[in-house]
């Protein structure tokens, strides 16, 4: 089965592996420019380090957490539907437009951070994500009128 | 993916049998945890460890479900894609122990590293799939 929605979760994915990668390099030298001594760390999480390194430097990882929110509901939504052979068409352009908005919602965040752009964005690319939680609904429960492709 | 859950459980069982009797022993206030961070900062620091792996282990492994299911249904769920998964996994499991026990940063930090590479190879295999 080779769903073309499984091309929109891939690339989500990737993406947030490349957040990940953005954090790392902007936060390590932060942590060494800040002195802190992580070989004799004990204890503590990520999020400690919100109050000693700079906004700029917490933003990528604050996009990189939230990639690991909502997109969870995107997964789950896109893998009912190429479960149940809807993976195609009209449902995995949503996937698409909603990938591409947490894309450009990741751009935003981790560069200017501009929270009415931000939220816009996130509003936006949440209208397609509840279309394919509907769609999933829908097919999962076993009505099919809702003209999409089969 | 099955095994990855199940120790989620047993990350969820140790948390509970931790800090349900700490709660129990701190006499909190009754409107204690109506947010259950604010627990965090009333309990031993060392039952917070145990809820703080429980939280990441709903994080990064999210990736790791979708690309696992992903290379199943595309049929690439099989040899070296497999070994990643494992070695992904028994990333997260080490992970956990060092988080929940004796929470040394630096090798926390070294194994999260190690995993998160395993998922990077298995995102771009997973790409080089689909497309």
């Amino acid at each position: 089965m080779n769903a073309e929605i499984l091309q929109p979760i891939a690339l989500l994915v990737a993406w947030s592996m490349v957040v990940w990668l953005w954090m790392y390099a902007t936060r390590i030298p932060a942590m060494q420019r800040a002195n802190i001594d992580a070989k004799n760390m004990i204890g503590g999480s990520g999020a400690d380090l919100k109050a000693v390194l700079p906004p700029t430097v917490q933003w990528k990882a604050d996009n990189y957490n939230h990639l690991m929110e909502q997109p969870t509901v995107f997964y789950a939504a896109a893998f009912t539907l190429a479960l149940l052979g809807m993976g195609n068409g009209f449902n995995a352009t949503l996937a698409w437009v909603y990938v591409g908005f947490r894309i450009i919602h990741s751009l935003v965040q981790v560069l200017v951070n501009r929270v009415i752009v931000r939220f816009a964005l996130h509003f936006l690319g949440t209208i397609p994500l509840i279309m394919l939680a509907t769609h999933a609904l829908f097919t999962a429960f076993g009505f099919h009128t809702f003209g999409v492709a089969h | 993916m099955v095994a990855l859950v199940l120790w989620t459980f047993v990350m969820l069982g140790w948390m509970a049998a931790t800090r349900l009797p700490a709660i129990a022993k701190a006499r909190l206030p009754k409107d204690a945890g109506e947010r259950t961070a604010d627990l965090a900062t009333m309990l031993p620091k060392q039952i917070q460890w145990k809820a703080d792996n429980y939280n990441h282990l709903m994080e990064q492994p999210t990736l790791f479900y979708a690309l696992a299911g992903v290379m199943a249904l595309a049929d690439a769920g099989t040899g070296f894609n497999l070994v990643l998964a494992w070695i992904y996994v028994a990333s997260r499991v080490v992970h956990s122990f060092v988080h929940a026990t004796t929470n040394i940063v630096l090798v926390r930090f070294s194994i999260f590293a190690i995993g998160s590479l395993c998922l990077l190879v298995m995102a771009v295999r997973a790409a080089l799939i689909v497309f």
